[in-house]
């Protein structure tokens, strides 16, 4: 630092003497009061738009006719880097070539909303809802099963999209469709 | 032995009048000084409870009374229930000499009593100041008696700011003891009767206007606000002298914080502002005609200027940040203390020679 010569010295004394900086930052503050604009959302009462990308709560999703999506090929699970998901699949009774979740669950605790198991799933199964109010009294009620799931992804895409056909023809060539398919539970 | 009574039962009443006020006061200044910290910085403060929040102190006393009580183990039981009362007691005691509006006496049951003091007494700033160090007491032992480190050195900033500013204050106020002649609130407030002129930050021949300011800094380290709150640091202390304290036992030390800002707003208002005098001689009432109330625009402006300096408290607050305790020790020794001083000689010098020509 250069020497300060002997006026520099004594004007940064007398600003120091006189509390110069100190009211320049009290009148900061106090221009803050006069032209209050407050910039606080108040927000059980109004709440922000959410971005179109928002990430959200996970959640399983259905065919129009009620089938679930989930295939239960452990991509998802696989794909998780906080190891939220598991997946226990089984076959459909009856029909060798085609497999089911038989149990799903998810440890929402653990979750970090990367949507890497959105983008791992083949048939787009999973996704993402705009739901975030989730804030609970037991940390056990964030550890959820296949029906909350898909309870939250009825809820949240109420219009459900196309049949697998339609939607995935590669997969659906394998993938023939449910005779005796999971029932929705009530 | 009737009219002993009959004093004793006006003397509650007033001490009643005055604590209800003072409790009214600090419960408007809890949320006053949230909603003026967020106004501050382009928050809004509480919003919930009532409209605009104004339930809020309400919510809050209600909240601490049902809070569970913990007294840790390990603390000295005794010293931890005597703190917050020992930090609670000195700040509601000083009221009593603070002469809240016009000095005037009325006749009640054959009785002259002072409506707006509840006692006038000779040494009532000595009495002031004796019992605002009295309350560092209850901080120190607070600290210590929780049987933790944080807490403790919470306690030992507090002991390490009073020795700091407790001389200034004394000092500060010397130089308005010389101009008045009395250390009694009442008659300092009178001897600044009559215009802002009179008023000892302003007044002729020796104004006290950096007695002013020395005594305003000390006040705000007196009761540990911002930017001087070293016993409640709570980025380094967790929360400081009162870490264990919890429910009704730590409303006390906030309750007694508050108290004390109310006290040293009061007694700067009657020291350097002229206490319940307004700035112009006289009062407007009284000029229009309206004798018997004129005491009403003495209770406004005293509670005017009270209310500016809490303002400034919250001000400071929202602004500043916390000092380190060894600029503050240097601070109050190195800069305050001798300008206390110069000040002192200034004024008895200049008072001299104006009582030689008077």
């Amino acid at each position: 630092m250069a020497q300060a010569t002997t006026s520099e010295r004594f004007f940064s004394w007398l600003k120091t003497m006189t509390f110069y900086e100190l009211l320049v930052g009290m009148k900061a503050t106090m221009s803050h009061l006069i032209h209050y604009k407050p910039i606080t959302l108040q927000y059980p009462h109004e709440k922000r738009t959410l971005p179109d990308n928002y990430r959200g709560m996970l959640a399983l999703l259905r065919y129009d006719d009620e089938t679930e999506k989930c295939v239960g090929c452990d991509l998802c699970e696989a794909a998780c880097p906080s190891r939220v998901i598991r997946v226990v699949s089984a076959e459909v009774p009856g029909e060798p070539t085609k497999r089911y979740s038989k149990e799903y669950y998810m440890d929402m605790t653990r979750c970090l909303f990367c949507g890497m198991c959105v983008e791992a799933c083949p048939v787009d199964a999973l996704a993402m809802t705009r739901e975030f109010e989730w804030a609970v009294f037991d940390k056990r009620d964030l550890q959820l099963n296949k029906q909350q799931l898909l309870a939250i992804g009825d809820r949240s895409f109420p219009v459900r999209e196309k049949r697998l056909e339609l939607q995935h023809q590669n997969v659906a060539f394998f993938n023939v469709a449910f005779t005796h398919m999971p029932q929705k539970p009530k | 032995m009737t009219e002993l009574s009959l004093r004793l039962a006006v003397s509650l009443a007033q001490i009643a009048a005055v604590m209800g006020i003072v409790m009214l006061t600090v419960m408007i200044l809890t949320l006053a000084e949230r909603k003026v910290l967020g106004w501050m910085q382009d928050r809004m403060g509480p919003m919930e409870v009532g409209p605009y929040g104004i339930l809020q102190p309400i919510a809050d006393g209600l909240k601490l009374f049902f809070k569970e009580d913990i007294v840790p183990a390990g603390a000295n039981k005794f010293m931890f229930s005597l703190a917050p009362i020992l930090a609670m007691v000195p700040a509601l005691i000083g009221f009593a000499v603070i002469p809240f509006g016009p000095n005037e006496t009325i006749e009640l049951f054959g009785m002259t009593i002072k409506p707006f003091v509840i006692s006038d007494i000779n040494i009532g700033v000595l009495y002031i100041l004796a019992f605002a160090s009295i309350g560092a007491y209850g901080i120190i032992l607070g600290g210590w008696a929780s049987n933790s480190k944080y807490s403790l050195l919470g306690g030992l900033r507090s002991a390490a700011q009073i020795i700091s500013y407790e001389l200034n204050v004394g000092l500060a106020i010397v130089g308005v003891l010389i101009m008045a002649g009395s250390l009694s609130l009442v008659k300092i407030t009178d001897a600044q009767a009559g215009g802002f002129w009179h008023w000892h930050v302003f007044a002729f021949p020796a104004p006290q206007i950096f007695a002013f300011v020395v005594f305003v800094i000390s006040a705000v380290a007196e009761t540990n606000r911002v930017p001087f709150d070293l016993p409640e640091a709570e980025s380094e202390l967790v929360a400081g002298f009162f870490t264990e304290y919890s429910g009704m036992r730590f409303a006390f030390f906030f309750i007694a914080e508050y108290a004390n800002m109310v006290l040293v707003s009061c007694v700067a208002a009657a020291l350097f502002l002229g206490g319940w005098n307004a700035p112009y001689p006289g009062t407007i009432l009284a000029h229009i005609g309206l004798e018997p109330f004129a005491w009403i625009e003495g209770v406004a402006w005293f509670t005017v200027k009270v209310y500016g300096f809490l303002f400034l408290f919250f001000w400071l607050r929202a602004t500043l940040p916390r000092l380190r305790y060894d600029q503050l020790m240097k601070f109050g020794w190195k800069v305050m203390l001798p300008i206390a001083l110069a000040n002192i000689v200034v004024t008895a010098i200049a008072m001299y020679i104006y009582n030689q020509f008077k």
